[in-house]
């Protein structure tokens, strides 16, 4: 009779163990389902690997971003499901996956920003989808760079021809015809200066504008952007002032070629909005902390509403537009990207018909 | 003596305008207009100077610099690249590679390109 018992009550302390674990197993699988449709539902793509780098998991974003086939990838390494060099580069090295990377690359078409992560039973990759903007971005820029190229080409045949013609190179001109390709040879110009220009905006907008920065003395360069101007200066008939200190200016760390481009731009427009007999001063000075630039000019000014946007891209007062129907409006732009990125300051202070003084700082290191 | 140029270019009315200037300088002006008759023609001609384009068709004038600056019969010849392409990596690209200058076309004109020749030949 003993043992009866002892045997329902084990059979029934069984059952009950049958029926919490069936009961466990259901939520188990419940809470599978529902993780699994949880991850399945996020926009990133997440891997799970386990120590041998085989697949426990992948949701349905990851399958999309690495192209693979969910029936193809459970179970099986990583390693042998990525063909994709790029790809391969990023997780694998030395045959092991990496740890906590991050990383930018573009797969089929997606801008993707992978990372991964160790776990203590494996791995964590997570993708994000990081294209729309910055795929449209780069496109843009891509687009410029190329149409830069192609437009050259058939600038350089204008400016070839109308140059060697121009020489005598085709016989000779009489003066009329030399006064029209000289206009035609000038405006060729214009736009091959448009479009160097517009190169420049694109790799200022892909952050691959300043490369070598070397300890330089400002002054030196300002001197030779001047040397550009004397032609223009005699013809527009403009006092030019130029005001140095007595001590001794420190050389900056400074990207040479940029810097150029800031000096041209600035004297450029302090001579193209003077009037005629017009006056411009240029200062360059120092502080405890910073080497100063101050190009003054007498001309057109700034409108005051419009002094805000003078600086943002393709903007151009509406008076400079009347005055001088050339101009890109990528300038100030392009100067102010340059200054920020030497870690300076640019502003200015400006009145419409009276003049206006542009700024700049470089830091002393 | 009558100094040798090769033009590889593919572009024929640049290219016909480069040469006119060139002959006019009384150099001896050959041209191709692509990568594999341009690496041809250097062997054969061999030219006291290259002016290359980058942008062919077939075999991109990297390539052919690249080449060229491999092959010991024609290493010695000076090549400057003459291209509308002039991004910061393609010039560093072509000077690495090599070439003895990097001229963009548009910012030229070709009695600046033909001055530059003169001073590198002497």
């Amino acid at each position: 009779m003993e043992e009866d018992k002892t045997k329902e009550i084990t059979r029934a302390a069984i059952l009950n163990i049958l029926e919490d674990s069936d009961e466990l197993i259901k939520q188990n699988s419940k809470e599978k389902k529902r993780y699994r449709s949880i991850m399945d539902n996020l926009n990133d793509g997440i891997i799970i690997l386990d120590k041998k780098y085989q697949i426990e998991f992948i949701n349905s974003e990851a399958l999309i971003f690495l192209d693979l086939d969910k029936r193809e990838v459970e179970g099986k390494s990583l390693l042998n499901l990525i063909q994709k060099k790029d790809l391969e580069d990023f997780f694998i090295k030395d045959g092991e996956v990496k740890n906590f990377e991050k990383k930018e690359l573009i797969i089929n078409d997606y801008c993707l920003l992978v990372s991964s992560l160790f776990l203590s039973e494996g791995f964590l990759i997570i993708i994000s989808n990081a294209s729309n903007d910055k795929l449209i971005e780069r496109r843009e820029s891509d687009f410029i760079s190329i149409a830069a190229h192609q437009l050259r080409t058939p600038l350089s045949a204008i400016k070839w021809t109308t140059r060697m013609i121009l020489d005598g190179d085709a016989g000779d001109i009489n003066e009329e015809q030399r006064s029209l390709l000289e206009k035609t040879y000038l405006s060729n110009e214009k736009m091959i200066y448009l479009i160097n220009d517009l190169l420049d905006v694109s790799k200022i907008e892909e952050n691959k504008f300043i490369y070598n920065k070397i300890d330089y003395s400002l002054e030196e360069i300002l001197n030779k952007s001047l040397k550009r101007f004397k032609d223009i200066l005699e013809i527009k008939n403009i006092n030019l002032k130029i005001h140095k200190p007595d001590q001794f200016l420190p050389k900056v760390k400074i990207d040479k070629s940029k810097m150029e481009i800031v000096f041209q731009k600035l004297i450029e427009n302090a001579i193209k909005y003077s009037l005629k007999g017009g006056e411009i001063s240029i200062t360059l000075e120092k502080d405890d902390k910073n080497v100063i630039f101050k190009i003054k000019d007498y001309g057109a000014g700034i409108p005051k509403d419009q002094q805000e946007r003078i600086f943002s891209k393709f903007f151009r007062g509406s008076n400079a537009v009347k005055l001088e129907t050339d101009g890109t409006g990528l300038g100030l732009y392009t100067t102010k990207s340059i200054i920020n990125s030497h870690k300076g300051k640019i502003w200015f202070e400006s009145v419409e018909g009276e003049g206006t003084t542009f700024y700049f700082t470089i830091p002393i290191n | 003596m009558i100094k040798k140029i090769l033009l590889i270019e593919d572009d024929k009315f640049l290219r016909e305008l480069m040469t006119k200037k060139l002959f006019s300088m009384d150099y001896d002006v050959s041209s191709s207009v692509d990568g594999e008759s341009g690496l041809e023609m250097i062997k054969e001609k061999q030219p006291d100077l290259v002016l290359l384009d980058l942008i062919l068709p077939g075999m991109n004038g990297f390539e052919v610099l690249e080449r060229a600056k491999k092959d010991p019969e024609i290493n010695n010849i000076p090549i400057i690249i003459l291209s509308n392409l002039g991004q910061k990596e393609d010039i560093d690209k072509g000077l690495e590679l090599g070439a003895k200058d990097f001229l963009i076309k548009a910012h030229f004109t070709p009695q600046e390109i033909a001055n530059k020749l003169k001073n590198i030949l002497g």
